[in-house]
């Protein structure tokens, strides 16, 4: 989805612009806000999230504790056992699905959050100094690119995490460092349009040096756009994540993960089947937020930029 | 003949990347932690048993000569043997382990081009079934910027990129093989069986193509060109058809890029219907730590995803003869 999701964006304009002018961040955030998708998904997000930081801690209740006489409770209004104590039932071992739907989402959260950090400061850093510096350095990081591109990532990510015991960590540096080579072609291509203006060429004959151009003059022009497109990012990292959790290389059980609660919600499909899918409608519905929100930022960027040229 | 060498050139590029996935692919696996004989002498097997299983398997020599040994193999089209497969007809005795020493193990090639023919199907009915779908929705989108068609575009994008692939293979199974009874999903027995996994990943495809195709038929529609031909009397339909070749070419491209997300989604899908191709080959060769058949595939595949993308870049220049290779 990175694949298409940033596209070189157009000649930027200076991040502040003279005479009280917003700046062009502001502006497509304004205009995003204006979208009706922008705030459904807004709402929706700031809900879910709220539910994943708070209730695991009001509840009371441990998401790692069995019950046995309490299993396979149905959510509420199905069957005639379910009970409002556990509104999405509650799995083989009575468990309650809420809260560990909850606890899956806030390592779905982080995991996605910290790997497209991670993909965005390698993949813009790189792209900055080959696309600034030119030569040499811009063949090595291109042609790493190109090799990395055309390798098909996800065999070498589940080999890695199957072969080793994954953890947080490795799952954020595997799916991270397999993320980062869209980023850095992106902003190497406005970085290229950004060296031969005319501020950058005047802080050079004012004696700056190459990193402070790059950092103060270049990285604050160039960032934001793609920032406001890393959003569609998270969620297709949170995709991820819940996959290598179905296939048993994600986050280990008893640690609830959606992919974990999922699969083993598989077994008792035909007898319990909101073990397997409650969660899923949890992960749906977060990604649906992320990306309703991405897509009108998305938009608003495209608009921002096209109004420009 | 430019083509040609152009041809040459890109197909010369592509081994390169494809040597240096197999040199990547067999570096990590040895370099991290987990090893392989463990699992195949079983996990009750003294260590000295263990060190000879491994040694005789070569696997204590130092990395650039066992990679020397394979890369030897590899030009020869030769890829290996399975650690854990038995050639079919070879069965492993009760309490004795596979040996994968002693040459009754399943050659790498084999186990791939078996099941190679089920995963393209697969594939290939996905693409019809994404195509089906997208080129109707993402056109009237494109044609119809700002209007409802755009926003029902934009929606479905946005709806179908946020359902988890093996989630949505699971509700479709409970669904439509278990409630409804209306089509086969475990396992294969015959076409029908692929229809259900070739719909879960057309879902997962089918927002990325909605999205080019919306963005760039109205990007084709204010060219002036099309003006043009709307000056010239040339009817709506006619006009769209033009403009349609020339939106084709992105989305030709995008179907190259996209070759990662379907190859991310048969592993997934077919690992959840128990679909006998390529994916569930990858996912239980991975989980039974196999590295032959890791390492097979992986080559394969960037194999495959340097012809497709030379193909396409060619089809796109035909496409469109002002495009440059």
């Amino acid at each position: 989805m990175g694949d298409t999701a940033i596209q070189p964006a157009g000649p930027a304009v200076p991040a502040r612009l003279p005479g009280g002018a917003r700046s062009v961040p502001y502006r497509i955030w304004a205009d995003a806000s204006r979208s009706g998708f922008m705030r459904v998904g807004l709402v929706l997000f700031v809900v879910l999230l709220a539910a994943a930081v708070a209730w695991p801690e009001i509840s009371g209740t441990d998401p790692l504790k069995s019950a046995i006489r309490e299993r396979f409770l149905p959510p509420i209004l199905f069957g005639d056992k379910w009970s409002w104590a556990h509104p999405l039932g509650t799995d083989q071992l009575g468990r309650d699905m809420l809260l560990r739907s909850l606890i899956g989402l806030r390592y779905s959260l982080l995991i996605g959050v910290l790997t497209v950090i991670l993909m965005f400061v390698v993949g813009c850093g790189l792209g900055l100094l080959s696309g600034f510096k030119g030569g040499w350095v811009d063949t090595v990081i291109m042609r790493l690119t190109d090799a990395q591109l055309s390798i098909p990532m996800i065999i070498l990510a589940i080999s890695i995490l199957g072969v080793s015991r994954p953890s947080v960590a490795s799952i954020i540096l595997v799916l991270g460092l397999s993320g980062w080579p869209l980023y850095a072609r992106v902003v190497r291509s406005v970085t290229l349009g950004e060296r031969k203006k005319e501020f950058v060429r005047g802080a050079r004959v004012l004696g700056a040096s190459d990193w402070r151009i790059m950092a103060l003059l270049i990285a604050p022009n160039v960032l934001p756009p793609v920032a406001f497109v890393a959003v569609l990012d998270i969620a297709r990292m949170m995709i991820f994540e819940s996959v290598l959790g179905f296939l048993g290389l994600g986050i280990q059980p008893p640690t609830p993960s959606f992919g974990n609660i999922i699969a083993d919600g598989r077994k008792y499909l035909i007898n319990a089947w909101w073990i397997a899918t409650a969660p899923g409608v949890f992960l749906a519905l977060t990604l649906t937020s992320i990306n309703l929100m991405g897509a009108a930022l998305e938009r608003a960027r495209n608009r921002a930029y096209a109004g420009e040229s | 003949m430019a083509l040609l060498g152009v041809l040459l050139r890109r197909l010369a590029q592509g081994l390169v990347i494809v040597l240096l996935t197999a040199l990547i692919i067999f570096t990590l696996l040895r370099v991290v932690p987990g090893d392989p004989v463990r699992l195949i002498v079983g996990g009750m097997a003294p260590d000295n048993v263990v060190e000879e299983v491994a040694r005789k398997m070569g696997l204590r020599d130092p990395l650039l000569i066992q990679f020397g040994h394979y890369a030897g193999g590899l030009v020869q089209g030769d890829l290996g043997h399975s650690y854990q497969r038995p050639k079919s007809g070879a069965i492993a005795q009760g309490g004795v382990y596979n040996d994968p020493t002693r040459g009754e193990m399943a050659a790498v090639s084999d186990l791939i081009l078996e099941r190679a023919p089920l995963t393209l199907q697969l594939a290939a009915t996905a693409l019809v079934l994404a195509l089906l779908f997208s080129l109707p929705v993402g056109i009237a989108g494109g044609l119809h910027p700002g209007r409802w068609p755009d926003t029902l575009a934009f929606f479905i994008g946005c709806l179908f990129v946020s359902l988890p692939n093996f989630w949505l293979g699971i509700v479709l199974a409970l669904v439509v093989t278990v409630q409804l009874g209306w089509l086969p999903s475990i396992g294969y027995r015959n076409y029908a069986y692929t229809l259900l996994p070739a719909i879960v990943l057309a879902v997962e495809l089918s927002p990325f193509l909605i999205r080019s195709l919306t963005v760039s038929v109205a990007a084709v529609m204010r060219e002036h060109f099309i003006e043009a031909g709307e000056v010239r009397g040339l009817g709506r339909a006619r006009v769209v058809l033009h403009a349609l070749r020339n939106a084709s070419v992105p989305l030709l491209n995008l179907i190259g890029i996209q070759l990662s997300t379907l190859l991310g989604g048969v592993l997934v899908v077919e690992y959840i219907f128990d679909y006998p191709g390529l994916g569930q080959l990858t996912v239980n060769a991975v989980l039974q730590r196999d590295f032959p058949l890791i390492q097979g595939i992986a080559i394969v595949a960037s194999g495959i995803f340097v012809l497709v993308n030379i193909l396409v870049d060619v089809a796109a220049t035909k496409i469109d003869p002002r495009l440059e290779y």
